[in-house]
């Protein structure tokens, strides 16, 4: 739910707010929510979703962590423990039974959590699920080098103790025994219960996600499961090729087993590596009335879709739960004041236009965390507005004067910056070609050279690899859920699974992550969300990342297409939630 | 009377100008004639000339007319389109062709500047595809035998080979390979990369027809005659043959600059060639295809350059081909 898909613009997918969050930003939100149609669901039809990526990232429930996919998958073919309730508005973030029978039951002070599991589930072969299902999907997140890139909340919070447990491929009888001992399931098995190593009041949060997901270990390829994994949901996969991915009805799937999903349309069709302007002539002409545009419409097309009313029906222009930052590698940029440099003396004003001003493109960030989150967002007051030496079209004479105290405290990262260049890790998309202008003017204006390592695929395998990262790497990041604890320590500690900076050796670290340390460890929500905003103070003050903007995303679709609504928690369109006309 | 009035002008004159007649034209001097008349290759060729010169001296006349590829002109775009303020695509007298949306770059000097990236691949490809099939033709038709076998059956491999793909497929791991090497960085990584990747594929037909050519003249008398005479290999390669090989490689050399610049445009269109923040034809039109309905003119000025330069070098190739070979068909 948390990494940007790293699409050709700046927005795009999910977060996770409370309801409390969600009461803050419900305001803004409705006003941009799509009308649904008066005549009511239908059944039947085809869904056509159409996707500009050649394919998306992961199938495997394991491996998926970003939103837009997540909700997909979640809406379509994997059941989750939790899930958020597909309705419209700030009730979209309440978590809701699925598999299980309830939303979880903690005890122990919130280290131990228990699921029971609702009868009459089963995969789309026919095996009933069972409490080992889901502990044997659970086990596989730990085969590290295997199922990579899902959320790695497991890995730090079952109580494993000091055993370094290596999944179910290996042969690993002392890490099977401590999993065994911190997972287990009830004689009957129907209940599962979690051991943590500390109490996590939000828990059941990650039952939303395909972490925590059954799965058969007789029908486990490993890394082959990502292209077909089993389903459990009302549809399952007939075909994944390189043009599409076709989802059918899955007859196995029970109705009254399913209190959340409807599924309307017959089957469900993805397709693939689609050309942007061509899919968005087929909105504008309307030529395919059962398709839904994925991504979003490209900047130039925007007006039209949000300008003319003839779309009003089909459109939502909303504020996503992103917020979008370069990060700086501070193993090679270990220089504060050319970090600041980089800052001050880039045009966020310019950036932001390009990405269609405040209408389309979102608003200047002020600190890592999306004002989305609520409880836990205050404007830090060191960047973005309110920080007294933000301008934005770039503080110049704030960046020379940086520059200049750079080149006698720290002249090798000076040569560094102006002789050699700087390198920018970036995902291959069209707007490189005017953004890449546009930042190389900014920062040339100081002095500071960059150039651009443009990533074709794999983006984030690739920049999470300390030997490939380059000197910055273009990111952003969601709360996986309404708490910042999702944040700064998944960001700015080492153990974090979305570390970017590699600021370890920070003279700042030290002290900042015992300071994580205490507020993970605070159980008391309001005192939690002030070391959080101190904590993101403290990270801009460091400057390990540079932030950018918070964006907001466009969703369009064809006349055919009915109940099109922003689900909230998962920072996307309710796809399960859709139907043909 | 005429007859009387050439007599009457000057006596030793006629008798120059049949002299003149007599001696004949060197086949350069024929092949120039031939040249002169066809309308057609002129204007190509004056076109061509004009082209590479402008893309010669763009610092100089972006200079002169006050433009700079990089200079952002933000003010002058639509924030919630991206697109140019004014009237089709921010055509004015500052801006001859318009404006590029989104960042407001000036087309005409992008066009210009872009074209020398273009035409340097264009070029370089060229002269290296000629050398390696010169060399290869000349040797495999000279030498015959076991080395002329040997050369026949790589130039098969390779011209069997999916070459489109191969680069494609190749051009990451290459151009990675060229900079952890410390060659070049960057931009001209890529650019060295096309150019040998594009030499490496495209010498195989040029040293075909040199290899023919070479068999075919290695069997006339005037070579027979110098071997006869104990002239050394050497000289019958670089006085004999290479000196009756210059017109198919003028010929070949006009035809393949054009299809070395849409290869150009084609791989930094596909993203393997140059990258942003360069700029080339191909990377233009792959930026203008994003604005084809919403701003036709920069699409239409970007596609029409390159539909109009590989035209005419066409054109003067087909023309240079013939008079060179005024007997080849058409």
């Amino acid at each position: 739910m948390s990494k940007l898909p790293q699409s050709k613009r700046f927005g795009r997918a999910a977060i996770a707010t409370s309801v409390a969050a969600g009461l803050v930003v419900s305001g803004l939100m409705s006003s941009s929510i799509g009308t649904a149609n008066a005549a009511g669901p239908k059944t039947g039809g085809t869904l056509i979703l159409l996707e500009h990526t050649p394919k998306l990232d992961h199938l495997d429930p394991s491996r998926i962590y970003t939103g837009r996919d997540l909700a997909f998958e979640n809406s379509f073919f994997i059941r989750t423990l939790v899930a958020y309730n597909p309705v419209p508005g700030a009730a979209g973030a309440g978590l809701v039974a699925d598999l299980a029978t309830n939303t979880g039951v903690p005890s122990n002070e919130a280290k131990t959590w228990k699921f029971t599991l609702r009868p009459g589930t089963t995969f789309e072969d026919g095996t009933k699920i069972t409490c080992a299902h889901v502990k044997y999907g659970v086990s596989r997140v730990f085969a590290a080098d295997i199922i990579t890139d899902g959320p790695g909340y497991l890995q730090q919070w079952l109580d494993l103790g000091k055993v370094e447990y290596k999944g179910p491929y290996a042969k690993d009888t002392a890490g099977q025994a401590a999993f065994d001992k911190a997972v287990t399931c009830s004689a009957d098995n129907r209940t599962i219960t979690f051991n943590l190593n500390k109490s996590v009041a939000d828990f059941n949060y990650l039952g939303t996600y395909g972490v925590i997901s059954p799965v058969q270990a007789k029908l486990d390829k490993g890394d082959a499961y990502d292209l077909r994994p089993q389903a459990t949901g009302p549809y399952k996969i007939a075909e994944n090729t390189t043009n599409q991915l076709k989802l059918v009805r899955n007859p196995k799937w029970s109705k009254a087993s399913d209190s959340i999903r409807t599924p309307y349309p017959d089957e469900v069709i993805m397709k693939f590596g689609l050309d942007e302007q061509v899919m968005d002539q087929v909105f504008l002409n309307d030529t395919m009335y059962n398709a839904v545009n994925f991504d979003g419409p490209l900047p130039a097309n925007k007006d039209e879709f949000f300008q003319n009313d003839k779309y009003k029906d089909r459109r939502i222009n909303t504020n996503d739960p992103y917020s979008r930052y370069l990060a700086f590698n501070v193993k090679k940029m270990p220089c504060l004041e050319i970090r600041q440099a980089m800052y001050y003396a880039r045009n966020a004003k310019a950036i932001l236009d390009y990405a269609g001003g405040t209408f389309f493109g979102g608003t200047y960030s002020t600190g890592s965390i999306s004002p989305l989150l609520g409880l836990d967002y205050e404007p830090t007051k060191v960047v973005g507005p309110g920080s007294p030496d933000f301008v934005a079209t770039g503080n110049v004479a704030k960046a020379q004067a940086l520059m200049d105290k750079a080149k006698t405290s720290c002249p090798a990262d000076y040569k560094h910056a102006t002789v050699d260049g700087l390198v920018i890790d970036i995902s291959q998309s069209v707007t490189l070609q005017d953004t890449i202008p546009i930042n190389t003017a900014a920062w040339a204006r100081v002095g500071l050279k960059v150039s651009y390592n443009i990533i074709k695929s794999g983006y984030y395998s690739t920049v999470l690899n300390p030997a490939k990262q380059s000197d910055m790497s273009n990111s952003g990041w969601g709360a996986d859920w309404a708490n910042a604890s999702t944040v700064i320590p998944e960001l700015f500690t080492l153990e974090g699974g979305f570390n970017l900076c590699q600021n370890g050796d920070d003279p700042a670290y030290k002290d900042f992550k015992a300071a994580v340390d205490v507020a993970m460890k605070t159980t008391d929500r309001a005192k939690q969300a002030a070391m959080w905003k101190a904590l993101d103070v403290k990270a801009m003050e460091s400057m390990w990342i540079l932030p950018t903007n918070y964006g907001k995303s466009q969703y369009i679709w064809g006349k055919g297409v009915g109940g099109a609504f922003f689900w909230q928690p998962q920072g996307t369109l309710a796809w399960g939630k859709l139907y043909i006309k | 009377m005429s007859i009387e009035i050439v007599d009457g002008a000057s006596a030793s004159e006629p008798v120059l100008g049949a002299d003149e007649e007599l001696k004949g034209r060197s086949p350069r001097e024929l092949a120039w004639r031939r040249f002169r008349r066809n309308k057609v290759g002129i204007i190509a060729g004056v076109f061509t000339l004009g082209t590479l010169l402008s893309s010669l001296f763009a610092p100089f006349i972006c200079k002169v007319l006050g433009l700079d590829p990089n200079e952002l002109h933000l003010d002058q775009i639509n924030v919630s389109t991206g697109l140019p303020k004014a009237y089709l695509g921010g055509i004015s007298w500052e801006h001859p062709l318009g404006l590029l949306p989104g960042t407001g770059r000036d087309l005409l000097s992008q066009l210009l500047y872009g074209s020398r990236i273009s035409f340097l691949v264009m070029i370089l490809a060229t002269v290296a595809t000629l050398f390696v099939g010169l060399l290869a033709g000349i040797t495999g038709g000279y030498l015959k035998g076991r080395v002329d076998a040997t050369l026949g059956r790589v130039t098969d491999f390779l011209l069997a080979f999916p070459s489109f793909f191969m680069i494609v497929a190749l051009a990451e791991p290459l151009v990675d390979r060229i900079q952890r090497l410390g060659i070049a960085h960057g931009n001209s990584a890529r650019i060295l990369f096309l150019i040998i990747i594009l030499t490496f594929f495209g010498w195989t037909g040029f040293s075909r027809l040199i290899r023919s050519q070479v068999l075919s003249l290695s069997e006339r008398d005037f070579v027979t005659a110098a071997t006869a005479l104990g002239a050394s290999r050497t000289r019958i390669i670089f006085q004999e043959l290479i000196p009756n090989l210059w017109a198919p490689v003028i010929v070949v050399l006009s035809l393949s600059l054009p299809g070395y610049l849409t290869a150009e445009s084609v791989f930094s269109f596909l993203g393997i060639g140059v990258q942003p923040p360069g700029f080339t034809w191909g990377l233009l039109i792959s930026n203008s295809t994003q604005y084809v309905t919403n701003m036709p003119s920069f699409f239409l000025i970007a596609t029409v350059s390159l539909v109009l330069v590989v035209l005419a070098f066409n054109l003067l190739g087909d023309a240079v081909r013939d008079a060179l070979d005024p007997k080849a068909d058409k």
